[in-house]
């Protein structure tokens, strides 16, 4: 009996410990199947297609997008029957965590979506695929140029894109008319710092007691998120990229200054809560539906549609509504410039990267890869989740592509979409991954802490602006800086 | 037949030796595979610049690196800092509640200890979202209602270098003491009365039987308490992490955060591992400081 037991101890101590072991494996279901993987084979030299899968890692890029998995799946099994498509899909918050450590492994999904920001640090890991040979002209043909630049590199095209999404303000119809602001000519013509400065200041409200009710400008600015205010200030301040054509650090130009002084100017003036440095994205949101704020930033064209749902709400005084929320009506509005640069948006491109792991994947495998970025990037697909998130398709495809359901639009915001766009550059190809990742770690090292601290008035302007050319000096040497 | 009773007795104790080593086994081998193999690993990758499809060598660059670090010494200073004002302050509270307590009825005890123990079993995440909403910069944030009641303007709690860590250190002295107040009240427990008697029949006042009764007898329990929280407290993570990123400024970046940062952010995982070596150093340079200095008074 008592040995017995022992066995029996003994064997669930050994599943115990297999079923650790099976949880550390490699074989789990990110892994590409290797019975019929096209890593695993060659060139395709037989008449009939060798079958292959490909597995793809998706966060839910719009409302119904990974509602949509299974008929998409289905859908490129009938289009290429000796193809499997295998979509795994992530929530926004794991998204880069599940893929990062996936690539670490050296065994990550064969399709990925990234914002095009991202593609320098993958291609440093060595581990993107080049899809130019396997990518003919006629797919390439059906992309809009500006938008297929970002997820080039050199000469290398290491995916595909799926939407170009401008990063810009919004406003309050109502309060941007009582501050007497003709916002239909902003849309069309955009603003100078100086005018928008003023637009702002008389958008605040106070209450008898002399406080502020209404801010004239909320931008999230929390942690992270900084980074994105700079970054879309800065586009039309003279500093488009991180280095000029010449390839020299440009945050060390008076330009960079001048848009400090500018971004704490509109602190000192109460136009912009003092309290700005912990003001999330959710926040700023808030504020904007509950009327604290006449313009919010960034913005984004879907917005108009979060507005237009929670006006519903209210008018149906249903429960749900964003509480103490208003009726507002969101107004689209580019960001202003700065030291009388040009205005330039700020062209946010996500889309999907190819991936390699650790054994070289096959030449078919790489043009199946292509086939199926190309099927999630274009056509039906993209019609739907540009529909869904208010945004013009980048693809002649998607453009002509019918779609689920159609959503009313704001006239004004679509013409003052369509001006942003057309202003949007196409990305540079020609900085080399290692000055990009220098700058990337001043941006998280130097400017993301500085201009917190700069925000919370805990250091001036000028002493942002020394530090980061300290840090540039250090980077990319005397001669590696823009010096004005 | 003696020979043959020996010997069935020698294969009895052997075989019995045998299941023994079978069950040490199971828990050697999820050691090895578990702790003993990542360690080893990380030391083997601060030793290389780590890339998925293939490494380089570059001997001690990694722990070079670090060492001329600002960002990394300051870190190290802002978690001494952490610690410094959280781990004393979070043992002498546990050990007040649990004083207060212990002259309850069991029931009474055990609701107390389930109502403090229910924050650690609360997910970081969610603790940090209610810590988040109660450190809302604006007027209509909890704490700047409290502070505001006595005449102080709003604050910018996780915004200002000034409050930043003033703000993690004060959501640490108000969570998370159910561990440490259950291990607290367990030893109370194992007090013996007649010592309490024999200071009473002396006539000792309560302050008297804390300080030369409970405080020695609970000087074990302390340490442990102690070692364990230092521990704990260098490898802060979460709360930098979820809540104010590390910022202002750098102003509450731990040392938790900034490997995260190298090895997440950067896939610098070289210098992760370095700086993951470096700080398992120095935790087990102050246990070791708090073990000569505080374990030898402990006998009784």
């Amino acid at each position: 009996m008592k040995k017995r037991s022992s066995v029996l101890t003994l064997f669930l101590s050994v599943i115990m410990m297999l079923s650790l072991l099976s949880a550390c494996g490699g074989n789990g279901n990110n892994a590409p199947d290797s019975t019929n993987s096209g890593n695993q084979g060659s060139s395709n030299s037989g008449s009939e297609l060798q079958k292959d899968t490909i597995t793809a890692l998706l966060p839910p890029v719009s409302a119904n997008y990974q509602a949509r998995f299974a008929d998409m799946e289905k859908e490129f099994n009938e289009l290429y029957p000796h193809l499997t498509l295998k979509i795994e899909p992530a929530s926004w918050e794991d998204m880069t965590q599940k893929l990062d450590t996936q690539v670490n492994a050296g065994s990550p999904p064969d399709i990925a979506w990234v914002g095009s920001t991202a593609i320098s640090k993958y291609v440093a890991l060595d581990v993107l695929l080049d899809l130019n040979a396997v990518l003919s002209d006629e797919v390439k043909a059906d992309y809009d140029e500006v938008a297929m630049k970002y997820f080039q590199l050199g000469d290398s095209q290491y995916g595909l894109p799926a939407y170009l999404a401008i990063h810009s303000i919004g406003g309050n119809k109502q309060f941007l008319e009582d501050a007497g602001i003709d916002w239909k000519n902003v849309q069309q013509n955009g603003w100078t710092y100086e005018q928008f400065r003023d637009a702002i200041s008389k958008g605040v409200v106070k209450n008898d007691k002399g406080e502020i009710t209404q801010y004239g400008f909320v931008f999230a600015t929390s942690g992270v998120t900084s980074k994105d205010y700079l970054s879309i200030m800065a586009k039309s301040a003279g500093l488009p990229d991180y280095f000029d054509e010449s390839l020299k650090y440009s945050y060390t130009s008076k330009n960079f200054l001048g848009l400090l002084e500018g971004i704490r100017q509109m602190i000192d003036d109460g136009s912009m809560p003092k309290e700005l440095s912990s003001i999330d994205a959710g926040k700023r949101w808030n504020m904007f539906l509950t009327g604290q704020t006449m313009i919010t930033g960034k913005g984004l064209a879907s917005f108009e549609n979060s507005a237009r749902l929670n006006n519903e709400k209210i008018k149906a005084n249903d429960g749900s509504a964003v509480a103490d929320s208003i009726e507002a009506e969101y107004i689209a509005l580019p960001v202003p410039t700065f030291n009388g640069a040009g205005y330039i948006p700020t062209a946010v491109v996500d889309g999907y990267i190819a991936l390699r792991g650790k054994k070289e994947p096959s030449e078919e495998h790489v043009r199946n890869i292509g086939l199926a970025i190309n099927f999630l990037s274009s056509g039906s697909i993209a019609a739907n989740y540009s529909n869904e998130l208010f945004l013009t398709p980048i693809t002649e495809s998607a453009r002509n592509a019918a779609v689920l359901e159609e959503y009313p639009r704001n006239e004004d915001n679509v013409k003052a979409d369509q001006v942003m766009m057309s202003k949007a550059v196409p990305a540079r190809t020609d900085i080399p991954t290692d000055l990009a990742a220098e700058a990337i770690k001043i941006e998280t090292e130097v400017i993301v802490p500085k201009l917190q601290a700069l925000l919370a008035n805990e250091i001036t302007p000028q002493e942002m602006y020394d530090a980061v050319k300290a840090a540039a000096i250090k980077s990319f040497g005397e001669d590696g800086i823009v010096v004005d | 037949m003696n020979q043959t009773l020996t010997k069935r007795r020698k294969l009895k104790l052997e075989s019995d030796s045998g299941w023994g080593y079978a069950f040490i086994a199971v828990a050697l081998i999820a050691f090895s595979l578990f702790t003993a193999y990542p360690v080893i690993n990380a030391f083997m990758i601060s030793l290389q610049e780590y890339r998925p499809l293939g490494s380089t060598y570059v001997g001690l660059e990694n722990f070079v690196n670090t060492f001329s670090d600002e960002l990394f010494w300051k870190a190290l200073k802002n978690t001494l800092v952490y610690t410094l004002l959280t781990v004393p302050f979070n043992i002498f509270l546990s050990f007040l509640i649990a004083i207060l307590i212990i002259p309850f009825k069991k029931r009474t005890q055990t609701i107390f200890k389930a109502v403090y123990y229910l924050p650690a079993v609360a997910s970081g995440v969610a603790l940090a979202v209610v810590w988040l909403w109660i450190f809302d910069p604006l007027k209509s944030g909890i704490a700047n209602q409290v502070v505001g009641f006595f005449g102080i303007d709003n604050q910018n709690w996780l915004g200002s270098s000034a409050t930043a860590m003033f703000s993690l250190v004060l959501m640490s002295w108000l969570s998370s003491h159910g561990t440490a107040i259950i291990i607290y009240l367990a030893a109370l427990l194992g007090i013996d009365n007649s010592y309490y008697e024999a200071a009473e029949i002396d006539g000792a006042t309560f302050l008297q039987k804390l300080w030369f009764i409970v405080v020695p007898f609970l000087k074990p329990t302390t340490l442990f308490l102690l070692v364990t929280g230092v521990i704990g407290s260098f490898q802060v993570f979460q709360n930098a992490y979820l809540m104010t990123g590390g910022g202002p400024d750098h102003a509450t970046t731990m040392v938790g955060l900034l490997i995260f940062n190298n090895a997440f952010t950067y896939f610098e995982f070289g210098e992760a591992a370095a700086q993951s070596l470096l700080l398992a150093a120095i935790i087990a340079f102050i246990a070791y400081l708090q073990f000569k200095f505080l374990g030898k008074e402990i006998e009784y």
